[in-house]
């Protein structure tokens, strides 16, 4: 059996491990402008990302940005899931690909795509002027507003997918004993359906939360320089400042944050989950 | 009939691999040139006009290597304790350039080494790139929205134009430089330059994403001045955009793009012959006619008509400023932190 885990194992250690191991020796070490960086070993960069008010910002807002996003995408998504989940038509397959079609427009295109969409002469701008219901155009691009829509658009198929794939294994019957019982649609949904559902829920969730803890391409692109993410900000690190050894403390704060949070959030479902 | 084992197939696979890779330096040595630059439209004229044009037909194949200018940066310096580098000829912008050469990682040149030197104009002239277009960041404004060319530094924080002054998130250091001129600084401490870009915020001027954001801004009169190289200017002008720009009577922050070969270039005799191509007036003419950029040698023309529309004034020339590229390339880095925390923050 451990020969059938070498291949994957291997090439997530070479990949993945390997990378990220010396990511994390960049991070010891200290920025130099000639020579972009300097072997050393001091908590320097880590102390600065964590005690920085202006980063500290970057994070909550990073924090409040996939909170948001993973609360909507989950609100979003039951119906939908549920309704892929019960479906026993001959269009269940095609309606389960539909769902997955908009993975197969990355990220960059689909931001591309919303700032056509949501800038100052874009169609929505143009519809609503062309209706008469505003005079001057809105604004919606670079604000935290289009960056949560466009978010919760590209993530919604993995929380749909995933919840529709809990909720098939539930039972019909349960739903039905519920209202033989008595029990109305909305009571049979939080007392029956609702905690049946929550490992999916919970699973889609710690999902959705780490993509958009990393989104990078939407914030960049429909939140404008002035709205700041962590992913964008370990990339301008790397790529605009030089700064190697501040980019990989920035990146592995991202991590640790992410996953601590993703554990407390499993941890605190699950014992709910437990209780109920 | 010999069966050839699994084992003995993959054997022999990988040993004509590691032949083939063993081979590549040589390869590349004999023909290739591997160009470090820009792609877009910079890139299909580099392609059109130097690679196709002269290179290809003297033998020379070239591999353009796109990527962003610090990817690019970092390679030169990084690479450089190595034998062998990726690029043959790299192309950066003179503040990123100096960095490179600052650390040793370029190739000397000369009039012995690179066909054309001699005609590099004397303020363009370094001893380890050559330049192969220049412009100034301008002053770029709305012609029918302001009516009167703002000719001085300090009409980039005039209280009129609140809300519609643009900045380039992309050209910090240029603004940058902009803000401490008008803050009584100079380019070798960028003195008041915090101040003036805090003024900035204080006007709410809009930071821009991209050079093309900048141009959609100026289209729609969300902005209606900004700094941006005049070449832009043109470009967008041609596009229909009532456009002006204006070196101030203060100066302006020169845009200057070079090439260098790096020390450790697999084929440097390429590298040479690109710097070389680069410098044929022809290419620089193309440069000029698509991009607004003007020539950086003395044998180089442009139609006068196009000179008129692209080209700087004697007196305009000398106001150009000379950066202090010790000083930028030391504190870029924290002047990427200010003008972040300041705009951004």
């Amino acid at each position: 059996m451990a020969k059938l885990v070498l291949p994957a194992g291997l090439l997530v250690l070479l990949l993945l491990g390997g990378p990220m191991l010396l990511m994390l020796r960049y991070s010891f070490n200290v920025f130099d402008p000639l020579f972009l960086m300097k072997q050393a070993f001091t908590f320097e960069n880590y102390a600065r990302a964590v005690a920085d008010p202006y980063y500290q910002k970057i994070l909550t807002t990073t924090i409040l940005v996939a909170l948001a996003c993973t609360a909507l995408t989950t609100l979003l998504a039951y119906g939908p899931a549920y309704w892929l989940a019960r479906m026993e038509s001959r269009w269940k397959s095609k309606l389960t690909i539909l769902t997955m079609f908009p993975l197969l427009v990355g990220g960059v295109v689909r931001s591309a795509g919303y700032l056509a969409l949501l800038s100052t002469d874009g169609l929505v701008n143009a519809a609503l002027r062309g209706a008469g219901i505003i005079a001057e155009p809105l604004q919606l691009l670079y604000t935290p507003g289009a960056v949560i829509f466009a978010t919760v658009g590209i993530v919604l198929p993995y929380m749909i997918l995933t919840l529709a794939s809990v909720i098939e294994s539930i039972p019909r019957q349960v739903e039905e004993a519920a209202a033989n019982l008595g029990a109305r649609p909305g009571r049979s949904f939080f007392r029956v359906l609702m905690p049946l559902s929550l490992p999916g829920v919970l699973a889609g969730a710690t999902l959705v939360f780490i993509l958009c803890m990393n989104a990078y391409a939407t914030p960049l692109l429909l939140g404008g320089p002035q709205f700041q993410m962590m992913a964008p900000a370990v990339y301008e690190q790397f790529a605009r400042a030089s700064n190697w050894p501040f980019g990989a403390a920035l990146a592995f704060l991202l991590l640790i944050v992410t996953v601590i949070l993703t554990s407390l959030g499993s941890s605190v479902i699950a014992r709910r989950y437990r209780a109920g | 009939m010999t069966r050839l084992s699994r084992r003995a197939f993959l054997a022999s696979a990988t040993a004509a691999s590691a032949a083939g890779l063993l081979c590549t330096p040589a390869i590349a040595q004999s023909s290739d040139i591997v160009v470090g630059t820009w792609g877009g439209t910079f890139g299909d004229l580099l392609k059109a006009n130097v690679d196709e044009a002269i290179l290809e037909p003297a033998g020379w194949s070239i591999l353009q290597e796109v990527s962003g200018p610090v990817p690019r940066r970092t390679k030169l310096i990084t690479e450089r304790m190595q034998r062998r580098g990726s690029m043959d000829a790299a192309l950066l912008a003179d503040f990123d350039m100096h960095a490179a050469a600052k650390v040793g990682a370029l190739e000397e040149l000369g009039e012995e080494t690179v066909p054309g030197y001699g005609n590099i104009l004397p303020f363009l002239r370094k001893s380890h790139s050559v330049p192969l277009i220049y412009s100034a960041h301008a002053i770029v404004y709305r012609k029918d929205l302001i009516p009167t060319p703002p000719a001085s530094v300090a009409e980039l924080w005039n209280p009129a134009y609140k809300g519609r002054i643009g900045l380039s998130d992309f050209l910090y250091t240029s603004n940058m430089a902009y803000a401490a001129i008008a803050n009584g600084g100079t380019l070798s401490d960028f003195e008041g330059a915090e101040t003036g870009v805090q003024a900035w915020r204080e006007l709410d001027a809009k930071l821009l994403p991209s050079t093309e954001a900048v141009g959609q801004a100026l289209a729609s009169g969300d902005i209606w001045l900004t700094v941006i190289s005049a070449a832009r200017g043109y470009s967008w002008r041609k596009g229909g955009i009532d456009l002006g720009w204006v070196i101030p009577e203060e100066g302006a922050f020169p845009a200057v793009y070079e090439a260098a070969v790096p020390k450790n270039a697999r084929n440097a005799e390429g590298g040479m012959a690109y710097m070389s191509a680069l410098l044929d007036p022809a290419a620089q003419a193309a440069f000029a006619a698509k991009m607004g950029y003007l020539p950086t040698v003395s044998n180089g023309s442009i139609p006068p008509e196009l000179e008129a529309e692209i080209g700087f004034t004697e007196a305009e020339r000398n106001r150009l400023w000379q950066p202090d590229l010790d000083f930028i390339m030391e504190n870029q880095a924290a002047m990427l932190d200010a003008w972040n925390r300041i705009l951004k923050g």
